[in-house]
């Protein structure tokens, strides 16, 4: 434990917003847990807002409006949501999980998070639409080489699959990583072609795709879920 | 007494019902508060893309926090924009936006973009803030504003102006203490 003065500067370094991401990252996991670091962050944002406060308005773009309801719809009404998903996902790794939902750009809000110990050995998406339609947990655990896809509320439509694809961080085309079932899992060859350095730069997908997955090797079917992946250390 | 045209005084019932997963709730607070928080967020991140990301996230995180909010804590419009602000710094250390950056004038010297008329309270803060501020050091003044307003890092500030990043570290912190003991009436 820190001492007070140390607890004090890291408190207004963390307001000021000079620390680096892990430092950041350390204090935001903390905060709800320490009532003591929170008290002094929360005075040092009492003391410094108005600064804040006096900047002058700047009319945002009219299409955030819609995005940001969009990132919400859902979000409490249906118990298969994200939110629900969420909270599942903070009893594996506490309140700072909420800090990194995303208002995914276009189709999904994932979540990204390394779960329990060892450090980023195992990581947990929650993969969910905009609307109402079907979500996936998946589970990376890069220790063991496996990746799990568990569908929570994905209904399957007859003749079809859900696949379950990885794009960007340097591959060309989107990565077939299986075809998602229950109690799906990847086994430890196909997941070794993930570089875990890169897992951050890695963008999951569900495609909707013929029974047995695609027939092509790439998505053929409309894509149902996408996001960047938050890769922490 | 609130002066400002804004009706400050609906946010906190809005944060409420949001609270309660009221959705029209929301859109009446995005619709009172997203061009104030944009205004914070784009001051950290300069491409347009990561502010409209970061004002994005930070409204989804209100969305999900607001039933955390304490209005014995922070005021309304004190919250979110704390919660504009980390959101946007956070997004700036994973993008590591930073290359080309040029100083942005406005935000040092003078450090005078009071160019809303805040409300009665807000006007007394800000002056005092300000009056603490101008008697540190104007290069640690400077260094304060630039954190603050643009999300510098210690690393940042280091190559600004030219010192090692620990005697940056150190200035921050003893700039932090002083404008703390200043505010809180012990200077």
């Amino acid at each position: 434990m820190a001492g007070l003065e140390e607890l004090e500067g890291l408190a207004a370094e963390y307001v000021l917003g000079t620390l680096d991401r892990a430092e950041r990252e350390e204090v935001e996991q903390t905060l709800p847990k320490e009532s003591e670091l929170a008290e002094l962050v929360a005075a040092w944002e009492r003391r410094l807002i108005p600064l804040a406060l006096a900047l002058e308005p700047v009319t945002a773009p009219p299409y955030i409006r819609g995005k940001v309801l969009a990132a919400i719809s859902g979000g409490a009404a249906d118990p298969n949501n994200v939110v629900a998903l969420e909270r599942r996902a903070n009893r594996w790794r506490g309140a700072a999980v909420a800090a990194w939902a995303l208002a995914a750009a276009l189709a999904g809000v994932i979540l990204f998070r390394p779960l329990d110990v060892p450090e980023g050995s195992r990581y947990v998406a929650v993969l969910q639409s905009e609307g109402p339609g079907p979500a996936f947990i998946a589970s990376i655990d890069l220790a063991s080489g496996t990746i799990s896809v568990r569908p929570v509320s994905a209904i399957t439509p007859t003749g079809k699959s859900y696949e379950l694809w990885a794009l960007g961080a340097g591959r060309e085309k989107p990565q077939s990583l299986g075809v998602i079932a229950a109690n799906f899992r990847i086994p430890s060859e196909k997941l070794g072609k993930i570089d875990s350095a890169a897992l951050g730069d890695t963008v999951f997908a569900v495609s909707l795709e013929p029974e047995g997955g695609s027939p092509t090797g790439q998505p053929t079917g409309p894509v149902m879920f996408t996001g960047k992946l938050v890769a922490t250390e | 007494m609130s002066t400002f045209s804004e009706p400050v005084d609906e946010l906190g019932p809005l944060l409420a019902r949001i609270a309660n997963g009221d959705r029209p709730a929301f859109g009446r607070l995005y619709d009172l508060t997203s061009n104030r928080l944009f205004a914070v967020v784009r001051r950290v991140l300069r491409r347009p893309e990561l502010a409209e990301e970061a004002l994005q996230e930070a409204f989804v995180r209100v969305w999900q926090k607001a039933n955390l909010y304490d209005a014995a804590q922070a005021r309304p419009m004190a919250w979110l924009a704390a919660i504009a602000r980390n959101q946007a710094i956070d997004l700036r250390r994973r993008s590591s936006e930073r290359v080309g950056e040029e100083l942005d004038e406005e935000n040092i010297g003078g450090n005078g973009q009071a160019a809303v008329l805040p409300e009665a309270d807000l006007a007394l803060e800000l002056k005092r803030l300000r009056d603490c501020l101008s008697r540190l050091p104007e290069n640690r003044q400077d260094m304060v504003l630039l954190a603050y307003y643009q999300g510098w890092s210690r690393e940042e500030l280091a190559a600004q102006f030219r010192r090692p990043v620990t005697t940056v570290k150190t200035l921050l912190r003893r700039s932090l203490i002083t404008l703390r003991e200043c505010l809180d009436g012990r200077a």
